[in-house]
């Protein structure tokens, strides 16, 4: 640490465009909050009546399509979450065995996540179609009946969370398995002498030395599932009515489509800043450790 | 390991797959179908793109259906000016992002790396971070009015800030991380000689970096590659990026299944052969360090 000076020149560059490209946006976005800006029209001021309009604060009425978006949201936050942690998990242990082929299948695995959302919409519209697509053949084949994914609310729900998925899946797996990996065999070995039950094993040797890893995951899952919109915008368009259509689509739609009212728009996304902080905050404490 | 039912007291000869005990076999199973459940549909997609018409879910090609180029020919034939121009954009676009983001990023990696900051190093890595945390809308909506203002919609320029931004936080972390793993003995005997810290860095340090630089620039491009919120606002005409014309692609003649999986399929080959090539980092790089590979 001899020279004080030469370390800020390392990091001032890359702290200059942070401030200038993300700081600076999020302070301008929280002003234009607290106006009533439309393009074309001469913002004003208003305070956070903004906010009070989409909370149903004091006399306004609560933003019915912000609450019934953002039940969506929580759909997603919850079940994409979730089934992805419990099928990453599951792979994960599947490819934990030391057998042959399965490093090469491993990589075939990863392929969805690097995919771009916008064409795996699209990916879905073919798959989930009602009438000749591959999944209602499927479900037919097996005596399951056609379901009707893009007509039905709740279908089309679980056609959104199901393509996200698809998608995140793999990462889970991957996160999950780089865990798994890490447990020393030895700890195995010994159990194995006690058991022979794999859940046993799984249950209380690999769960409790993934279990960090697996919060991690959880908490990336969470936040990136809330930044969901451009699966919905090729699959469903939102639809059908709104029912598919995600908080932070909705923010888009209302400051960025049609009237472009971007003062209440920018209140929209707001809030949801405000709980990705709760929930990076949260991340940031568990990982804290590892950059110092 | 898990799998094995009883311990055996030898150690089994694993490439002979015919003498793999029951269970083995299971897991193997099982392995196929979780890889046949992620690959399947990319094949569907392919085989779909190879339809001149929609015909009833039928998949099996010159049984079932005659393959046809017509989809592919279309779109880089009658077609091609638009979708030349769109994986030009894509191309430049992303390079551009790659390029701002990884050195950025490496000089910043290498600082937290190696120097302590009094803000706390720490503070400065959730920093750099947190643009992958907020929801894209919160910083779409003022850059819309910051580019009108500065003139940078639908330009080169424009769209390389934006994506520079959001891949930042990878070039950081895999950067960090990689110089933290390096002995800081070669640093420390580079400086006794005389060598200021810059030359350090760059003959030193950088050297050494070569495989983490490449995975930071393999998945910032394929990240940026994919990027479609912003630009679907802020580069709607001339710089229109390859997703866009994805997202398009009902407008052009209604939903033809065989056009829109040709255009999948363009869009998601680079960033998923990127992908292939960096599987290593790949962990580290996702979770912002917090799992290591």
């Amino acid at each position: 640490m001899t020279n004080n000076r030469a370390k800020y020149y390392f990091l001032m560059p890359g702290v200059i465009w942070i401030l200038a490209f993300t700081l600076f946006p999020l302070l301008y976005s929280f002003g234009l909050s607290l106006t009533n800006y439309r393009l074309g029209r001469n913002p004003k001021y208003i305070g956070f009546e903004n906010y009070a309009e989409i909370l149903g604060i004091g006399d306004e009425k609560v933003d019915k399509k912000a609450v019934s978006t953002a039940s969506f949201s929580a759909f997603l936050f919850l079940g994409s979450t979730a089934t992805t942690l419990f099928f990453g998990t599951f792979v994960a242990w599947v490819f934990n065995h030391n057998l042959p082929f399965l490093r090469q299948m491993r990589a075939v695995i990863t392929m969805p996540l690097f995919a771009a959302p916008i064409a795996l919409g699209w990916l879905g519209v073919v798959l989930f179609n009602e009438q000749s697509g591959p999944i209602n053949n499927v479900l037919e084949g097996i005596g399951l009946g056609r379901v009707n994914w893009f007509i039905e609310p709740m279908p089309a729900r679980f056609a959104v969370m199901l393509t996200d998925v698809w998608q995140w899946t793999p990462f889970v797996f991957i996160v999950v398995l780089a865990a798994m990996q890490s447990v020393p065999d030895d700890l195995y070995e010994s159990a194995q002498l006690d058991t022979k039950s794999n859940w046993v094993l799984f249950r209380w040797i690999t769960f409790p030395m993934i279990a960090p890893a697996l919060g991690t995951v959880m908490l990336l899952r969470m936040v990136e599932s809330l930044k969901i919109i451009d699966i919905p915008y090729s699959l469903t368009r939102g639809g059908p009515g709104s029912v598919t259509q995600t908080y932070v689509y909705y923010a888009y739609e209302t400051g960025l489509v049609g009237s472009f009212q971007l003062g209440e728009a920018a209140a929209l996304a707001y809030l949801m800043v405000v709980v990705s902080i709760v929930i990076t905050s949260i991340y940031f404490y568990r990982v804290r450790e590892r950059f110092e | 390991m898990a799998a094995r039912a009883k311990p055996l007291p030898m150690p089994e000869p694993r490439s002979a797959f015919s003498r793999a005990s029951l269970s083995d076999r299971l897991i193997v199973a099982l392995a196929l179908i979780c890889t046949f459940i992620a690959f399947s549909p990319f094949a569907y997609a392919a085989l779909t793109s190879l339809k001149s018409e929609w015909k009833d879910g039928s998949i099996l090609p010159f049984i079932q259906f005659e393959p046809s180029m017509q989809n592919w020919q279309t779109e880089f034939g009658s077609g091609g000016p638009e979708t030349f121009k769109a994986l030009r954009n894509s191309t430049l676009i992303s390079l551009g992002a790659t390029i701002v983001a990884t050195s950025l990023g490496t000089l910043a990696g290498y600082g937290l790396a190696r120097f302590k900051y009094g803000i706390g190093n720490r503070n400065l890595v959730s920093w750099f971070l947190s643009q992958r945390f907020l929801p894209p809308v919160a910083t779409l909506i003022p850059f819309v009015l910051m580019f009108r203002d500065l003139k940078l919609l639908d330009t080169l320029p424009g769209m390389v800030i934006v994506n520079a931004t959001f891949t930042l936080p990878f070039a950081v972390l895999i950067m960090r991380d990689y110089f933290a793993d390096l002995p800081s003995e070669l640093r420390e005997a580079a400086l006794v000689d005389g060598a200021s810290e810059f030359t350090t860095f760059m003959r030193i340090a950088l050297p050494l970096a070569r495989p983490a630089l490449v995975a930071s620039t393999l998945i910032c491009f394929a990240f940026a590659w994919n990027e479609f919120l912003f630009a679907s606002v802020l580069a709607n005409r001339d710089w229109k990026p390859y997703p866009m014309l994805v997202a398009g692609s009902d407008t052009v003649r209604g939903i033809d299944f065989g056009f829109v999986t040709t255009r999948m399929l363009i869009a998601v080959t680079v960033p998923v052969i990127l992908s292939l090539m960096v599987q290593r980092f790949i962990v580290r790089g996702l979770t912002f360090g917090a799992v290591k590979g």
